[in-house]
């Protein structure tokens, strides 16, 4: 299931979905939780301290290949999550958009 | 960089016991660019006061309008009654479903000083609970 968790800045929309992935991953889910706010701070409400979150890179834009078929993704999934996703407590995996510091430049 | 976020969700959770759970800017821009398109639900966390409310309406109508199957909302930072019937009421003159109500956690702050996440600071907290019981009737009944 894919799940979108949007709401206004300060609503606890972040707490919310960092809470939710945790709970879905104690009843056995895997999850793929994906910060793509401009100001991440998922990691925090998951349980990732920020240090490890500042070392793990962000996607890179190409990852995108352009085929007949459209714009597809030039790694799978797994791919991705091991190279570019963090594991966090109860094995949730985040995957992160943006760093602050480079906010703006992807 | 929104494409490859579009993409990602888009190859994500393959099976049953997958989820994928995108937190992302409340900005229609962000919305309207896609990067939801192929959630298969969207809940819009409001707060029981009008700007809010109205902010998850607009977003609510953008949900609706990229195609989600399901768009909710939910209340969070609920007080007391007069809190949860300004959302219900809100919620029924725009036609939308309430998928869980979260109390007011003054815990919460304390966690996010601390820089523990809320479910490790407490996992008993009301907050915790409320989310519990959304990942029972909406992620699994919603299935």
């Amino acid at each position: 299931m894919k799940l979108v968790i949007a709401g206004k800045g300060g609503s606890g929309k972040t707490s919310i979905s960092g809470t939710l992935a945790r709970v879905l991953a104690r009843q056995g889910r895997r999850v793929l939780a994906i910060d793509a706010d401009s100001n991440p701070n998922l990691s925090l409400t998951l349980g990732i301290p920020s240090e490890r979150f500042n070392s793990v890179p962000t996607l890179p834009s190409n990852l995108l290949q352009r085929t007949s078929e459209g714009v597809q993704l030039s790694k799978t999934l797994d791919e991705i999550r091991s190279s570019h996703s963090l594991e966090g407590p109860d094995g949730v995996n985040l995957l992160v958009m943006a760093h602050p510091q480079h906010a703006g430049t992807g | 960089m929104h494409a490859t976020v579009r993409s990602v969700i888009e190859v994500a959770s393959e099976g049953p016991a997958d989820v994928c759970i995108l937190d992302t800017e409340a900005s229609p821009e962000h919305l309207s660019r896609g990067t939801a398109m192929y959630a298969e639900a969207m809940l819009l966390v409001v707060e029981p006061y009008f700007k809010s409310l109205e902010t998850g309406r607009r977003m609510a109508a953008l949900g609706v309008d990229l195609g989600l199957p399901r768009v909710v909302l939910v209340a969070n930072k609920i007080r007391d009654e007069r809190d949860l019937a300004a959302v219900r009421q809100f919620a029924e003159q725009h036609s939308l479903e309430i998928a869980g109500v979260i109390p007011f956690d003054p815990a919460l702050n304390d966690a996010e000083r601390a820089e523990i996440a809320p479910i490790d600071h407490d996992p008993e907290s009301p907050m915790v609970l409320a989310v519990t019981e959304i990942a029972r009737t909406f992620v699994d009944g919603g299935k």
